[in-house]
């Protein structure tokens, strides 16, 4: 009788069975970035690009929406190069400003006080310390080579805007 | 209000939306109020105040929910800047629904809606065929059966006349009526029913025929064809009245 008392537990160790149950999680941001105003370049003069409206062109509009305050910051890199044009055999001057030019809220207007410019002055990086929505107003000229005049054809330059957790 | 929200009953406003830029320098205070007043009472009804004290002055773009607010409470509006600064191209947008159910009784679809009346103080009414009344029935009856003893005496009073009628033209040949016709006879003529035609007498002679017609052209007479046209019709339609019966 022992012995088979001893015998039920170990075969029920050596029986037992196993399985793994996964647990899934998905974290959506609570810092949504969205394209309002699609930047156009115009062409003031034959040697230069520019998205200001006094140079024909569209000034780009992000809009970011912040769900939560203090959580996150804007990084918004401006263009260098073009992701696609005529073959350019010069070299190309960009200039470019980023500022946040409407706001849900009075108090971000601290965005633009508190902002950090780096990389040339290509990338501007917003500390979101207030929930609403901001729309950030870019500008980016370029300007080729010394007094030559860019060739014909089509003009494309990407801005990159992140949202990225403190 | 009566001029920016329409005047429809059961209208909320939503959300208040506005926008403005603010100019100002970063040292100086200033609050900008954005409010309408209370058509109701004091105060105001929505009020969302912006402090840029010591802040760069800006675009603002807001939007501010506030509920499900009566249309009859919004009272006048304004922006208001109070400190230092100068607010410039202000617009305000309301949101609004209107709920077409707010007086349940503008349809009768619409949820809690009354029948305006008290269909209990309505008397239910039993439909009768009025031709299976025995009272209708019975003086229908009685109706009918005065129109035909109308149509009997009628005819008696026709037959009647028909045979008096022939006494008197009877009367023309004296020498076959008797004392007592004779008599009947003098009493209708004593009534002057009998036209002197009858009795009178021509004077003898040849009455000759005279010409009428000096140029022998008999022209077609369109309204006599007219007339037999209609004449032969109302013939016709009488005939097809004893098909109808």
């Amino acid at each position: 009788m022992k012995k088979l008392l001893f015998l039920i537990p170990a075969l029920a160790v050596t029986t037992a069975a196993q399985a793994n149950y996964p647990i899934n999680g998905f974290i959506e941001s609570k810092c949504v970035i969205q394209s309002d105003t699609a930047g156009m370049f115009g062409n003031p003069t034959v040697d230069e690009l520019s998205t200001k409206s006094a140079d024909g062109g569209v000034m780009p509009i992000i809009r970011y929406d912040i769900i939560t305050a203090s959580k996150y910051k804007a990084v918004i890199t401006t263009p260098t190069n073009f992701s696609a044009s005529p073959s350019l055999s010069d070299s190309v001057d960009w200039t470019s400003t980023t500022v946040a030019g409407q706001m849900s809220d009075a108090a971000m207007s601290i965005f633009n006080t508190d902002k950090v410019i780096y990389n040339n002055g290509h990338t501007t990086e917003f500390d979101l310390v207030k929930a609403g929505s901001v729309w950030f107003n870019v500008t980016s000229e370029a300007k080729y080579g010394v007094g030559k005049a860019f060739p014909s054809g089509s003009y494309t330059a990407l801005i990159v805007a992140e949202c990225i957790a403190k | 209000m009566q001029n920016v929200l329409p005047q429809q009953a059961g209208l909320t406003v939503g959300s208040v939306i506005y926008r403005y830029t603010a100019v100002k320098n970063i040292e100086d205070d200033m609050l900008v109020h954005v409010q309408n007043e209370d058509a109701l009472g004091n105060g105001y009804i929505f009020r969302e105040t912006d402090d840029w004290s010591g802040l760069e002055g800006n675009n603002i773009y807001k939007i501010v929910p506030v509920g499900a607010i009566p249309l009859e409470r919004w009272g006048n509006g304004s922006v208001e800047v109070e400190g230092t600064g100068t607010v410039l191209d202000p617009s305000i947008i309301y949101t609004y629904q209107y709920d077409p159910c707010f007086d349940p009784q503008t349809d009768p679809s619409c949820p809690g809606y009354v029948i305006p009346y008290d269909p209990n103080l309505i008397p239910v009414v039993e439909f009768n065929d009025p031709l299976q009344d025995e009272l209708v029935l019975a003086e229908m009856e009685k109706k009918a059966k005065l129109e035909e003893e109308e149509e009997y005496e009628r005819k008696m009073r026709i037959k009647k006349v028909k045979v008096d009628l022939e006494k008197m033209l009877g009367g023309l040949n004296r020498g076959a009526m008797d004392g007592q016709a004779a008599a009947q006879e003098a009493a209708l003529f004593a009534m002057n029913y009998i036209p002197v035609s009858y009795t009178g007498s021509l004077n003898g002679g040849v009455y000759k025929d005279m010409p009428m017609i000096p140029d022998s052209q008999i022209p077609n007479n369109k309204n006599a064809k007219r007339l037999n046209y209609a004449q032969q019709q109302k013939h016709e339609e009488m005939m097809q009245y004893q098909y109808d019966k």
